[in-house]
């Protein structure tokens, strides 16, 4: 058996592993289309509040699983959710790929057309701009609940660890602790493609943009599907 | 830095994250080929270092996030050390999930463990059962989710 501080090193060392493999997966899309559509603008802080929100997530799901010790029921109960999640995130990257194009007028994708000042247009239109940079952590704490097999692991080992544990406060704090160092050692990666993908670089970027969005439409499609198959 | 070299680098970032998030074959490359078997029809079967081990998993049919008891039972000699298994996919680092076994008769060992799912719909898992200072086999088979 492990030693609690062995396995909190497991799991960053884990979440560093996964995060140039599966997270660049599953997160990448969302992370490339995120700097696409913050054109140019920095990447680093919208970045980090989107990770920030992300390991927040996983640590209130690794809170749970340490204070329960118990994987399977946590996870039966949030798997409408985590699909709804799946599904919205595939619709953003649509979204956000047909109006970074300009193809869509966003109002005209939200039903808003005729009204710029309409609570789906200017919700969209915080996301996008700077200004409104805080969105990204309450993003990232909910793209946290995307299913995802690495992180199901890393919750497994959670409720493993409070279930050895004395009492619910212990299992809770160890079951948070544990999922904050799995998501810290994703983070590397995941801002590594965020620069990337930054193309503030670039002087001709209308062409890339419009591959881009293509491209994205064609991710967010995808997503959706494996959401309804999940 | 050349403007095409930029777009290169765009197009290599953009065909990274079209990668599958899980793997595509069912084997590694660099992987010795696991035993195949049908977990849900029985125990598998093989051998370490010349002694027969089986390892079956209840209950079944073998689903994934669900409870399971993993079984692991030899024939002749008793190990040296308790083995365990650790469950993985086929190709891809799905990170360490372990199953910690305990005597549960002469030369029967037992666990609970969980097989977790992968979103992109891949059914096929590998569990490396080891042994100690020993040796250690994969068995590859399809779950249900």
């Amino acid at each position: 058996m492990l030693s609690t501080e062995t396995i909190y090193f497991v799991l960053f060392t884990t979440g560093l592993a996964v995060g140039f493999g599966h997270c660049i997966g599953m997160c990448g899309p969302i992370v490339v289309s995120l700097s696409l559509s913050l054109k140019g603008r920095s990447v680093l802080v919208p970045h980090l509040l989107y990770n920030g929100g992300r390991i927040t997530t996983y640590g209130l799901l690794g809170g749970v699983m340490g204070a329960t010790g118990s994987f399977t029921r946590v996870v039966a109960s949030i798997v409408s959710l985590q699909k709804g999640v799946m599904i919205f995130t595939g619709i953003l990257i649509v979204v956000m790929g047909l109006a970074m194009a300009g193809w869509v007028p966003l109002g005209a994708i939200f039903g808003d057309y005729y009204n710029p000042q309409g609570v789906l247009s200017r919700g969209f239109r915080k996301l996008s701009e700077a200004r409104s940079t805080g969105t990204y952590y309450p993003l990232g704490m909910l793209l946290g609940l995307l299913p995802c097999g690495p992180v199901y692991t890393a919750l497994l080992a959670a409720a493993r660890a409070g279930m050895e544990t004395q009492s619910t406060l212990e299992g809770l704090l160890i079951g948070v602790g544990l999922m904050l160092s799995f998501g810290l050692g994703t983070v590397v990666a995941l801002l590594l493609i965020a620069k990337l993908a930054d193309l503030g670089w670039l002087k001709r970027r209308d062409v890339i943009y419009k591959i881009s969005s293509v491209l994205m439409v064609i991710v967010g499609v995808y997503f959706v599907i494996r959401a309804f198959r999940y | 830095m050349q403007a095409n070299v930029k777009v290169r680098l765009f197009a290599a970032v953009f065909t990274l994250i079209m990668l599958p998030v899980c793997p595509t074959s069912s084997s590694g490359k660099s992987e010795p080929p696991g035993v195949e078997c049908d977990v849900h029809a029985g125990p598998c079967r093989a051998h370490i270092s010349g002694t027969k081990v089986s390892l079956d998993i209840e209950p079944k049919p073998v689903k994934a996030m669900h409870d399971l008891t993993f079984t692991v039972t030899f024939e002749g000699e008793k190990p040296v050390a308790a083995p365990y298994i650790d469950l993985g996919m086929p190709g891809m680092n799905m990170g360490r999930n372990r199953v910690i076994l305990k005597p549960a008769g002469e030369l029967i060992y037992r666990g609970e463990g969980v097989i977790v799912r992968c979103p992109s719909g891949r059914r096929t898992w590998k569990a490396k059962v080891t042994v100690p200072d020993v040796g250690s086999v994969e068995f590859v088979f399809d779950v249900i989710y």
